[in-house]
């Protein structure tokens, strides 16, 4: 989509389907986006839109016994991954990528000390002896803010903030190039947050590590990303530059979204929502998954699968009026 | 999009019942073959238990000297045992102690375990502490010998066996009760019934023990199993029902002293004992799945 | 206008075993009817906590709770029973405040029957126009809570506390854990009922964003104590406290032109269990002095602004 860019990571056309109940999911209906090097993506999205499906799909750990079919390409450094032997992807996980989860209480062992987690982490990816790992493990510690004087301590003697910490410190031990960060703050209090935000912020800068940030908080990602993909039952409705999405939103959805947030600094008594509920993945409509909710939807929207429009270089949007409104 | 959701889910509800209801868990006995043969074994059981009378060549107790030891033929299909008694009609008749002291007993210590289980996990406190201490005392006994214990006291026959059975089987359904009532009473439903001014025992009955009770529906199930066997054992030492009724323990008990000369004497109940058991078993863990909603297909 | 609720001085300690909890510490504020106090503050604050002890779910250790005039901090009995009828509490968690064995009739019709105002079809009846009072779908009637989204069942929730005929709701976080959409759903559901019923709120939360929207004032609470209350506009444009410039400071902001100055503070909230006197911030403000070791008072620093810091005029030029 930006071909004037040295494209690191580069997904095309990802779909991914899974049964339940006896019946298919469909999770993710044809994800391409890009990201360059040191750049951060932020997928947006409700529950349900597929937002860590496509992050599971891009490390391969889709439960094995439940996925029906994925498809798609997912380039990362000139390498597809989808076609990988396990074993070799088995190393580039944790090491060229790594995932930060939302859950910190539930990502960490509670029976083995902090420092030794992030050591073990480091020993799995690298040929360095215990002592070294334990020294990279302090090390990664301190650079999270957390004093190595703690290493030695039980994930229970942290709080939810620190622990949420350890698990970064654990995801960046190992240098990762690709850091992928599943609603990392959500479990957090707002000062906790703008702590781990700020250190995330600092640490990409430190590092040059692209991210992905997965979120359904416009705010964060306004903090944090460079690109934005907003995520509808399954699909990048709308993608652009930070500044394409937050100062030209195109899709209704995206408008919407906008309008529903309880705005800091206008005075409506009344919010706008959007009306109805996201589709149900296993039945989607056909034509736009918006078109149920929309408030502009035509029969055009309903009779067959959207094209991304092009609103400019870096701007694309699945909705059949950002077309029309660029000809008037 | 809304609507259309909702009707499909509607729609599938018609077609497979609420998950966690009685119908629920009988659409998937119904899918599983295993337990359904479980099934099929016990209802033949008691349905051959209460018509043997009629259909039965032999009566139960009629001692027929010149049979004695028979091995299995074609007019005794099990044989017959020291008395000349038919086994296959002793086996019959008997299914109908052995089932009912199974489920008689599990009735008792399943209906006092989930009302001592629930007061002392809902109120907590001193309340708990008396009742789970004392329960705690029956427990540190082996189940078999609590039984032995009370029917020593209670003395021998087929309704002391029950009472025996049943409250040695107390402590283990209140242990359980209170566990569950624990996890559920810290759910926000149950402040929101102390809020719209809902006494504590319709508290306790309508909200707290109908969310509490699943898990215990299995033990149930398979408990019925193991007090059968219980049952079996007491009346094998001599202590459950006494040896002219055809219990399938007691019968073990006699034939005991023949199982080199005249095995089948034993085999034909043991083997009755263990399918009852085995039936009890496939149910229970039918439906310990069909309430698991982590389980689902 | 009398104030419809008055909290003197209310203090709720838990004992445990690694001492006592101090979970709500002398919180004072007033509340007049038909008007909504947000309540804000961080987890384990305590606003939780607050918002049970006021509707007589947990008993208060110290304080008064004052009701439409009334002394209720000891009600017992009937009075308890008849208080409860006027104040009623919306939950955090759809999934947990709803009995996933009762559908939603059930649910709505549950405090109807226990009142013992409806009978028969009159109660049918009730049950329905509550339906439609909170926007439930008619076709609902006999659906259960697994086969309902977050933001119908939150309705149901708040169907239910409607049903006894309060006067004063608690919303414990009500939107919390719904998507934003189905939040400006809910949010302005709230809104319109209390246009319509009269109804006071305490509305507790995280979120500043949706509490700056739904409410007319705001109690800032940090670790069981107030440390500040004014109306919801002048907290927005001229927070006193350090906690609550910092709180303010840490939201994320949609707007990416314009960045915040951020105020960090360091560290996290410290334990609730036997706290020292003297301000509770003080281990992560940036201007704590010695005479923040000791006890705070909530000064009335602006008319109808009060704040509990002893360098809040120093700190705003005041």
């Amino acid at each position: 989509m930006n071909a004037n860019r040295s494209n690191f990571l580069s997904v095309r056309d990802l779909v991914v389907e899974y049964h339940s109940e006896g019946e298919i999911v469909h999770a993710v209906n044809g994800v391409s986006f890009d990201l360059g090097m040191g750049q951060t993506i932020g997928l947006v999205g409700e529950t349900g839109a597929g937002k860590t499906t496509i992050a599971k799909a891009l490390l391969r750990i889709l439960p094995v016994h439940s996925v029906e079919n994925i498809a798609g390409s997912v380039m990362l450094a000139g390498k597809e991954l989808m076609t990988l032997p396990e074993g070799e992807m088995q190393q580039l996980r944790g090491r060229a990528l790594s995932m930060i989860f939302q859950d910190p209480m539930t990502a960490l062992n509670p029976v083995k000390t902090v420092a030794d987690q992030i050591a073990e982490a480091v020993k799995l990816h690298n040929n360095v002896s215990k002592g070294q790992a334990l020294d990279r493990a302090k090390e990664m510690l301190q650079m999270v803010g957390i004093s190595p004087d703690r290493a030695g301590e039980y994930p229970h003697q942290f709080s939810g903030g620190m622990k949420q910490r350890v698990v970064i410190a654990m995801a960046l031990a190992c240098d990762p190039q690709l850091l992928i960060a599943d609603e990392p703050t959500t479990a957090l209090d707002v000062t906790i947050q703008a702590q781990v935000l700020d250190m995330i912020n600092d640490l990409k800068k430190k590092m040059n590590t692209s991210m992905i940030m997965i979120t359904h908080d416009l705010g964060v990602v306004a903090e944090t990303c460079d690109t934005v993909a907003v995520t509808y039952a399954g699909q990048i409705i709308e993608y652009g530059t930070k500044e394409d999405i937050f100062d030209r939103p195109t899709h209704p959805y995206t408008v919407g979204l906008f309008n529903a947030l309880p705005n800091m600094n206008a005075n409506v008594r009344r919010l706008s929502p959007i009306d109805g509920l996201p589709p149900d993945p296993t039945d989607l409509p056909k034509g736009c998954p918006f078109s149920p909710r929309c408030p502009y939807v035509t029969d055009e929207c309903r009779r067959g699968a959207i094209d991304d429009i092009f609103i400019n270089d870096t701007h694309t949007c699945r909705c059949i009026r950002a077309g029309r409104k660029e000809e008037k | 999009m809304a609507e259309a959701t909702i009707q499909k889910v509607q729609k599938k509800q018609r077609r497979i019942p609420r998950p966690g209801t009685a119908k629920y868990v009988w659409y998937k006995i119904c899918r599983n073959p295993l337990a359904m043969a479980g099934v099929i074994v016990i209802v033949l059981l008691v349905v051959l238990s209460v018509l043997s009378p009629h259909i039965m060549k032999y009566d139960y107790a009629k001692i027929d000297m010149s049979n004695a030891y028979r091995s299995p033929n074609t007019e005794h299909w099990f044989g017959c045992d020291e008395l000349g008694r038919d086994i296959l009609s002793r086996i019959l008749y008997g299914a109908r102690y052995t089932l009912s002291v199974g489920v008689l007993s599990v009735l008792i210590s399943a209906g006092v375990g989930v009302a001592l289980g629930s007061v002392a996990g809902y109120f907590g406190g001193m309340t708990d502490q008396m009742i789970m201490r004392v329960l705690d005392i029956m427990a540190a006994f082996p189940q078999l010998l609590l039984a032995i214990a009370v029917s020593a006291v209670l003395g021998t026959g087929f309704d002391k066996c029950i009472y025996a059975l049943g409250i040695s089987g107390i402590p283990r359904f209140a242990r359980m009760m209170r566990a569950n009532i624990l996890t559920v009473r810290n759910q926000e439903f149950v402040e929101a019934a102390l809020s719209i001014t809902c006494s504590k025992p319709r508290i306790i009955v309508k909200h707290v023990i109908p969310n509490a009770i699943a898990p215990l529906i299995v033990e149930i199930s398979m408990s019925i199993a193991a007090a059968g066997l219980s049952a079996s054992s007491l009346s094998f030492i001599g202590l459950g029902v006494t040896p002219p009724t055809p219990e399938w323990g007691a019968m073990l008990a006699s034939a005991r002293n023949y199982i080199r000369l005249y095995p089948h004497m034993i085999m034909f109940p043991g083997l009755f004992i263990m399918l009852s058991v085995l039936s009890f078993n496939l149910i229970g863990d039918a439906i310990r799945d069909a309430l698991d909603p982590k389980l689902k297909d | 206008m009398a104030p419809l609720l008055e909290v003197l001085h209310l203090k709720k300690y838990f004992p445990t075993s690694r001492g006592l909890v101090h979970a709500v510490d002398d919180v004072t504020f007033s509340l007049e009817g038909g008007k909504t106090m947000g309540v804000v503050g961080e987890s384990g604050c305590g606003k939780s906590t607050l918002g049970r002890t006021i509707i007589h779910l947990q008993n208060s250790t110290d304080g008064k709770i004052i009701f439409d005039g009334k002394d209720t901090t000891d009600v017992k009995g009937k009075e308890l029973k008849a208080l409860r009828g006027d104040m009623q509490i919306v939950f955090q968690d759809p999934y947990s405040s709803l009995n996933p064995r009762l559908s939603v009739h059930d649910t709505i019709a549950e405090p109807l029957r226990l009142t013992g105002r409806y009978k028969g079809p009159d109660l049918e009846k009730e049950c329905r126009r509550l339906m439609d009072l909170v926007g439930i779908e008619s076709r609902l009637y006999n659906a259960y809570p697994h086969e309902m989204d977050g933001g119908r069942r939150q309705r149901v929730g708040i169907g239910r506390a409607l049903a006894m005929h309060p006067r004063f709701i608690v919303c414990d976080e009500p939107v919390s854990a719904l998507d934003v959409s189905i939040q400006a759903q809910v949010l302005n559901l709230l809104m319109d009922l209390q246009d319509e019923l009269g109804l006071t709120y305490m509305f507790v939360t995280h979120d500043l964003s949706v509490v700056k929207h739904i409410s007319h004032n705001i109690c800032v609470m940090y670790l069981g104590q107030l440390v500040e209350t004014c109306d919801t506009k002048e907290l927005f444009s001229k927070q006193l406290h350090p906690y609550s410039k910092a709180l303010l400071s840490a939201i994320p902001s949609t707007d990416i032109h314009h960045p915040k100055q951020r105020i960090v503070i360091k560290g996290e909230i410290t334990s609730p269990i036997d706290p020292k006197p003297g301000c509770r911030f003080a281990t992560r403000c940036p201007y704590a002095g010695e005479e923040c070791q000791k006890a705070q008072r909530l000064d009335e620093v602006l008319p109808n602004h009060f704040v509990s810091c002893c360098k809040c005029r120093e700190i705003n030029d005041l």
